[in-house]
């Protein structure tokens, strides 16, 4: 790996990160993406993708309340590919819930937020998988799904068609300094362990729940809370729109409808390092009731897998915890608290807000840099190329159509048939460096992420590493398992009905027909492509780090 | 609440709905008979299982190439997780036709009562029609019914007509009440004649309750909503029936919709009563035999014999009570034609765009006929005789048929 | 309905149970509630590949490591079934084999060792004629050969990775196009059958090999596709025409290799008279003074009794859905027992994937007669016998021994089940 150099190095490849890269590059500051696991596959990757109205904070939090809804509609404008513009209920389904509903009236009235009251028969009518639980109804139009990996690859996208380098599994693991000025960073290639400089004139820390880990390695401290959370994956939409509780935030009480999975979180309780992250039964099962008091259908569906990920809530100095803090940002100009040049870090935040977030670091960064180029990402579109970006593609339409329904597509074949991923929606990835796993191909492509969790999909994948991208068998046999283990690591924790039929079929199928078990035992030594699972993985289970959405 | 569900002792999944169950195994893949004989058509798997996960209400992802699936149910009958694959297939296709609308034809096709009673009252012109090439050219173009499908031909007298004269026996074991379909009415009273008769040689008075068309052909048709009228139609004549005594059918997918399908597909509610007293008419006459009720005092009957199982009639999940029963029969020689789908799928195949398809899928079963020759092909199922006869030119006919003649009827 | 034996179950065990009954003489129904998913796992007949889970060195004598195993492990279903069941199971699988007109081959005392898919070797008992010419004791070079545009085997993967573990001989990888087929064309494995049945399409594929593979008494390794209803007329001819020797390679889904297996052994089931009950599946045992008086089925509309003098349970645990799985209970279908109990979903997991699985553990407890017990070892039913993997710590993935233990327990059952 040589050296290089660079205007920025952007660490951290989550939304905030990818946000920032586009930034700088649409100011016209050149720059690299540093990231130690693959693009979203933090904190972004693991949310539950719910696109806020700000309807949550509106009654604790009206400063995050109002730049989610300013966010959400420059995101509806400049990232309509990524977003699936659901709309949201929020409902009342106790005493405790009814008495909050003023509170929240009066929170979206004074935030902006619209929201309608509708009666119980309109919006069963409209969302008959409401529980008969449900007392009130509130309509909110501005919820949505917004799919947390088409948003960061879209962003980088963008970027490096400006110009703009990305580096997934590579973790930064020391600064280069004149003084109190940052000169570079060094790198790690965490594949490979191979080692290299970056030479730049600013570094901005986008690591979030990592923020205080990076900024450690220049000896200056951020405090950042890591809050986990768990979530559990339906195996298919319960709901048309984004379902909220009516009441103050707490455990478990959102449903988010993502393209075709419903999406059950939150839990949040604060952990020592954001990597550990281990999924409780208790949690499992408590957002499976909580949300079957707002959804029919939530116990009879197959729950797919559960994941955990962990939230960047800033430390402000309150006593508070978890939810109680604020999910507020804050710019830190390193250069004005701690006398370093050329480092800033952002914290704290939420997927929703990551533009804002990167327009606020980057004015202070280009600042340094003097460039007074103003940010222009609330006004270009992620896609500003001649063709579609077609990021939500998955759709039943696109596959094409027999013969007799006239000059339409012939029908398609799939590499993925649980989530109509198609031979030439994987291709392009497979090309590109910045893919270095069959797990990063899925967060680009939504391949084995349906419900046989890649059992048949994975093999299609591997083939295509050999022959597209010219690995050797061992690597791609090794990458293919690699990707089965980390799905894995999600579906063990929802193991009942249905999903003991289909690891079945899994197991029977690698064991025996593949006799993948024996492949593995025979290689001696782990090839290149092989890493050690998501994350990095560094003195955590790797059981607790894989849990991938 | 969840809680309670998930205590050790109730804990089963048994609600878990049954797409869930899918394993992606392709099993259905395999037997289904559209899949085997086109390549457009995206397989059972595919348009049932995997596309369910991206409907909704709002969203309805009415997937092209839908309307290709004939409806056999050998998917479901194949499926190791008994997913309702079919079901899955016919609610999309049922929304498609109500967002798009539905053809002439297939608003008719659908109401086989209307078109039986309008061809039994002109019973001698619509024969002629139905089998006069420039007829069927123009009802090609027209209709889209394709010229070369065989017509059923229409009777005068209906069996409903015919059985209001029929004397009662004077004694009788027992009753049960016949659901004689729309063909044995307007189209082959005699079957029915002979199912009476046979019930009747074994002491069982026979009923016939009023009745309407049992709604296959409206749900093939794309058409649930006038399949669940017909459907509670039946459902409010023949449940006070059905608390006094068995209903029996002689058509295999009338049968099935009695027992299975009112209260899966369609939703009426109220309909597992029916469906729990209903059984097919070969499969009544076993469990006569198997009680020892059964007068086994057969006439030989000297005719090689070739069955064909229908479709339909595996989803029974009866086995070939008719394969049994005709092996009590001395001089008898059954053999069983195992070569799948005969393509027809009740109106499926008469349609101008489907003929085709429908023979190429009946092709193999047409070559095995052919391959071992014989007195009879039989099949419980009407529109596979049609079928039979069409594309291999054999004589076909209903079990019942042959134990008619053991017992000296014709 | 009523009949002696009544075999529930779609896979092997109930092939060979069925099979067994039958050959004894006695009425016979198979109650078959959809074809069994594992279908597709059935390429080959495995009998032992290694003498452990986690073992790295293959068996070579396969009726050994068997004999070795049940001195070894008492409550091993091998040891249960005994090594009479395994000889006797086999024996009696391979001559229907051969009448019903499959052409298979292999003996109880070796194993040949087989590419699959991904190039690992994979030692098996008894396997298709079509795929034996891959048998890696023997030195020829291998040229895996795939179709343009065919996802399901990968022949550069394959060939990479044989040629490491392997590395006696020259091992390459080809692709051909099969006309009509290509990467724009929705298709799967049996169409890839069907059209081999061809003789044109055949032919076409089988120049471009013949140009491709040189003279070398080379060997050519395609998919396992080579026709689906006349399996040995095709691959006989498709052989001819490439001048090579040429083996077959099992893929999913769907599996050719399989589904002729099982096409043929239940058509030849139902031509000589045993009627199979489709679409029911088996949902209660009516017990009374300990035994069973008949299985209810879940047919259309109503429940289908099954009355026979003693039954085999042949379900395979979960994806046949012998067993269901609640989240802390696991229940049968018959006696409604909890047949474990689990704290924790998680707890029935291994944390590698790749690894012996508690949920694959799970099974009846069992009386030596292969009744299914209650805890205190006594038969719920005295006229009930279980084989496959509805027995406890049936668990064939890590050992390769599906088939073999698919035979014997099978046998063995259907023999209690005739003595009840």
């Amino acid at each position: 790996m040589p050296d290089t150099s660079t205007g920025v190095v952007v660490i951290g490849g989550g939304s905030t990160g990818a946000g920032v890269l586009r930034d700088l590059t649409l100011r016209g500051i050149e720059a690299v993406l540093v990231e130690k696991g693959d693009l979203a596959s933090g904190t972004t990757g693991r949310s539950h993708g719910l696109l806020h109205s700000g309807g949550r904070y509106c009654v604790n939090d009206e400063q995050a309340a109002i730049e989610c809804v300013e966010e959400g509609r420059i995101l509806r404008r400049i990232a309509r590919s990524t977003v699936e513009d659901t709309g949201g209920y929020f409902v009342s389904v106790t005493e405790e819930d009814h008495e909050w509903e003023p509170r929240f009236v009066e929170g979206c009235r004074r935030t902006g937020i619209t929201c309608e009251r509708l009666s119980l028969d309109e919006a069963r009518r409209r969302e008959p998988a409401l529980s008969r639980q449900v007392r009130t109804v509130f309509w909110v139009p501005e919820d949505g799904h917004l799919d947390p990996f088409y948003l960061v690859v879209g962003n980088v996208e963008s970027a490096r068609r400006r110009g703009a380098r990305v580096m997934t599994h590579t973790e930064v693991i020391g600064f280069l300094r004149d003084g109190d000025r940052l000169t570079g960073v060094r790198i790690k290639d965490s594949k490979t362990n191979e080692e290299a400089s970056i030479a730049c004139q600013s570094v901005i820390n986008a690591t979030g729940a990592w923020s205080g880990l990076v900024a450690r390695l220049l000896g200056v401290e951020v405090k950042v809370v890591p809050v986990k959370g768990t979530m559990v994956v339906l195996s298919r939409r319960l709901a048309h729109a984004a379902i909220n509780r009516c009441h103050k935030p707490g455990d478990g009480d959102i449903v988010v409808p993502g393209l075709s999975v419903s999406i059950l979180g939150t839990t949040s309780a604060k952990v020592a390092h954001p990597e550990t992250l281990p999924i409780e039964w208790d949690e499992v099962r408590r957002m499976i009731e909580e949300g079957a008091m707002m959804l029919d259908g939530v116990t009879t569906a197959r729950a797919m897998r559960a994941y955990a990920g962990v939230r960047p809530l800033y430390d402000l100095g309150a006593e508070a915890e978890g939810r109680e803090m604020s999910r507020n940002f804050a710019v830190i100009d390193h250069q004005v608290r701690d006398g370093i040049t050329g480092f800033t870090s952002i914290v704290g935040g939420k997927v929703t807000t990551y533009r804002l977030m990167a327009e606020r670091v980057v004015d202070v960064a280009a600042r340094h840099l003097g460039v007074r180029t103003p940010c222009t990402t609330a006004e270009v579109p992620l896609n500003d190329r001649e063709e579609p970006l077609d990021q939500l593609r998955h759709r039943p339409s696109l596959l094409g159509v027999p013969k007799p329904h006239g000059d339409e597509p012939p029908l398609q074949p799939l590499l993925c048939e649980c989530e109509l991923v198609r031979p030439q929606d994987v291709a392009p990835w497979l090309k590109d460096p910045a893919v270095r796993d069959l797990e990063d191909v899925r967060r680009r492509t939504r391949s084995g992420m349906g419900p046989c969790q890649a059992a048949i999909c994975s093999y299609r994948l591997a083939a295509r590493l050999v022959s597209d991208r010219g690995l050797d068998g061992a690597s791609a046999t090794r990458a293919m398992a690699d990707f089965l283990e980390t799905r894995w690591r999600g579906v063990r924790h929802v193991f009942w009905g249905s999903q003991l039929r289909n690891m079945q079929v899994t197991t029977g199928l690698h064991m025996e027909l593949y006799n993948v078990d024996r492949e593995l035992m025979l290689q001696h030594s782990p090839p290149p492509l092989a890493g050690e699972g998501q994350g990095g993985g560094r003195g955590a289970e790797p059981a607790e780090v894989g849990a991938q959405r | 609440m969840i809680t309670e569900e998930f205590e050790p002792t109730t804990d089963t999944v048994e609600e878990e709905a049954s797409v869930e169950a899918c394993t992606k195994c392709t099993a259905c893949n395999t037997v289904c008979p559209v899949a085997r004989s086109t390549d457009i058509f995206r397989g059972p798997k595919a348009l049932g299982p995997d596309m369910e996960r991206f409907r909704s209400p709002q969203e309805a992802a009415v997937t092209p190439g839908l309307d290709l699936c004939s409806g056999c149910k050998l998917c479901e009958v194949t499926c190791p997780s008994q997913v309702s694959i079919q079901e899955y297939i016919r609610r999309a296709q049922n929304q498609g036709a109500r967002e798009k609308g539905r053809s002439l034809r297939d608003w008719v096709l659908g109401r086989t009562r209307l078109l039986g009673r309008l061809g039994s009252m002109t019973a001698p012109l619509a024969n002629f029609g139905n089998s006069n090439p420039l007829f069927r050219v123009l009802m090609e173009r027209f209709v889209g019914i394709h010229r070369r499908r065989p017509l059923p031909k229409y009777q005068w007298l209906t069996f409903e007509r015919w059985f209001k004269r029929h004397p009662r026996p004077v004694k009788s074991r027992r009753k049960v009440a016949y659901f004689y379909g729309c063909w044995v009415n307007y189209n082959d009273r005699r079957l029915g004649e002979r199912a009476v008769a046979i019930l009747e040689r074994n002491g069982i008075e026979v009923v016939v309750p009023h009745q309407q068309c049992c709604g296959i052909p409206a749900v093939v048709n794309s058409n649930m909503d006038l399949a669940r009228r017909y459907g509670q139609q039946n459902v409010r004549h023949l449940t006070p029936v059905a608390q006094e005594m068995d209903i029996v059918a002689s058509s295999t997918s009338c049968g099935l919709m009695l027992k299975h399908d009112y209260g899966h597909l369609l939703d009426i509610p109220g309909s597992e009563r029916l469906g729990a007293k209903t059984y097919d008419i070969m499969e009544y006459l076993w469990m006569l035999h198997e009680a020892g009720e059964l007068d086994t005092d057969f006439q030989t009957v000297p005719m090689r014999l070739l069955y064909h199982a229908p479709c339909h009639l595996k989803s029974h999940g009866i086995g070939y009570p008719a394969m049994r029963l005709l092996r009590l029969i001395p001089g008898v020689k059954l053999e069983e034609v195992d070569e799948g789908c005969c393509g027809i799928s009740g109106t499926f195949g008469v349609k101008v765009e489907k003929y085709d398809l429908s023979m190429k899928i009946g092709r193999r079963l047409f070559d095995a006929v052919k391959a071992a020759g014989s007195d009879y092909v039989l099949a419980d199922c009407e529109t596979c005789r049609m079928q039979v006869e069409h594309g291999a030119g054999a004589t076909s006919a209903h079990p019942l048929e042959i134990l008619a003649k053991a017992y000296g009827h014709g | 309905m009523k009949t002696d034996v009544a075999v529930i179950g779609t896979g092997l065990s109930a092939l060979a149970a069925a099979r067994t009954v039958q050959q004894a003489g006695r009425q016979v129904v198979l109650v078959w509630p959809g074809l069994s998913s594992l279908y597709f796992l059935f390429a080959t007949i495995d009998v032992i590949g290694y003498p452990t889970a986690t073992a790295t060195e293959s068996v070579a004598d396969p009726a050994e490591a068997v004999a070795r195993l049940i001195t070894r492990e008492p409550s091993h279903p091998y040891a249960r079934a005994g090594m009479d069941a395994v000889h006797a199971g086999t024996r009696l699988m391979l001559e229907w084999f051969k009448e019903a007109g499959l052409a298979w081959q292999g003996a109880l005392n070796r194993n040949f060792l087989l590419p699959t898919a991904t190039g690992t070797p994979k030692p098996c008992c008894l396997a298709p004629a079509s795929m034996t010419a891959g048998d890696l004791s023997r030195p020829e070079p291998i040229v895996f050969c795939g179709f343009t545009g065919y996802q399901d085997f990968a022949p550069e993967l394959a060939a990479s990775n044989l040629k490491r573990q392997w590395g006696a001989a020259d091992v390459s990888a080809i692709r051909v196009t099969a006309p009509g087929y290509g990467p724009d064309r929705l298709f799967t494995s049996v169409d890839l059958a069907r059209s081999f049945e061809d003789a044109t399409f055949r032919d076409a594929v089988a120049a471009q090999l013949r140009e491709h593979v040189s003279g070398d008494g080379a060997r050519v390794g395609v998919p396992g596709v080579l026709g689906l209803t006349r399996p040995g007329e095709t691959f006989a001819a498709f052989q001819e025409a490439v001048g090579h020797p040429v083996f077959e390679i099992p893929t999913v889904p769907p599996s050719v290799i399989a589904l002729r297996l099982f096409d043929r052994l239940r058509k030849h089931l139902q031509e000589a008279g045993i009627e199979i009950i489709w679409a029911a599946p088996a949902h209660a045992a009516q017990v009374t003074d300990e035994r069973c008086r008949s299985v209810l089925l879940k047919a259309a509309g109503h429940e289908f009794p099954v009355e026979a003098a003693s039954y085999v349970v042949a379900l395979e645990d979960w994806v046949d859905g012998a067993f269901r799985a609640g989240v802390h209970t696991v229940r049968d279908p018959f006696f409604h027992e909890p047949i474990t109990w689990n704290k924790v979903p998680t707890d029935r997991t291994a944390e590698s994937l790749f690894s012996t699985q508690p949920f694959e553990q799970v099974g009846y407890a069992l009386t030596d007669r292969l009744q299914p017990a209650d805890e205190n070892g006594k038969p719920l039913a005295r006229n009930v016998f279980c084989a496959g993997g509805a027995m406890a710590g049936y668990d064939p993935s890590g050992t390769k021994s599906r088939g073999g233990m698919a035979i014997a327990t099978g046998y063995r059952a259907a023999r209690e089940a005739l003595a009840a």
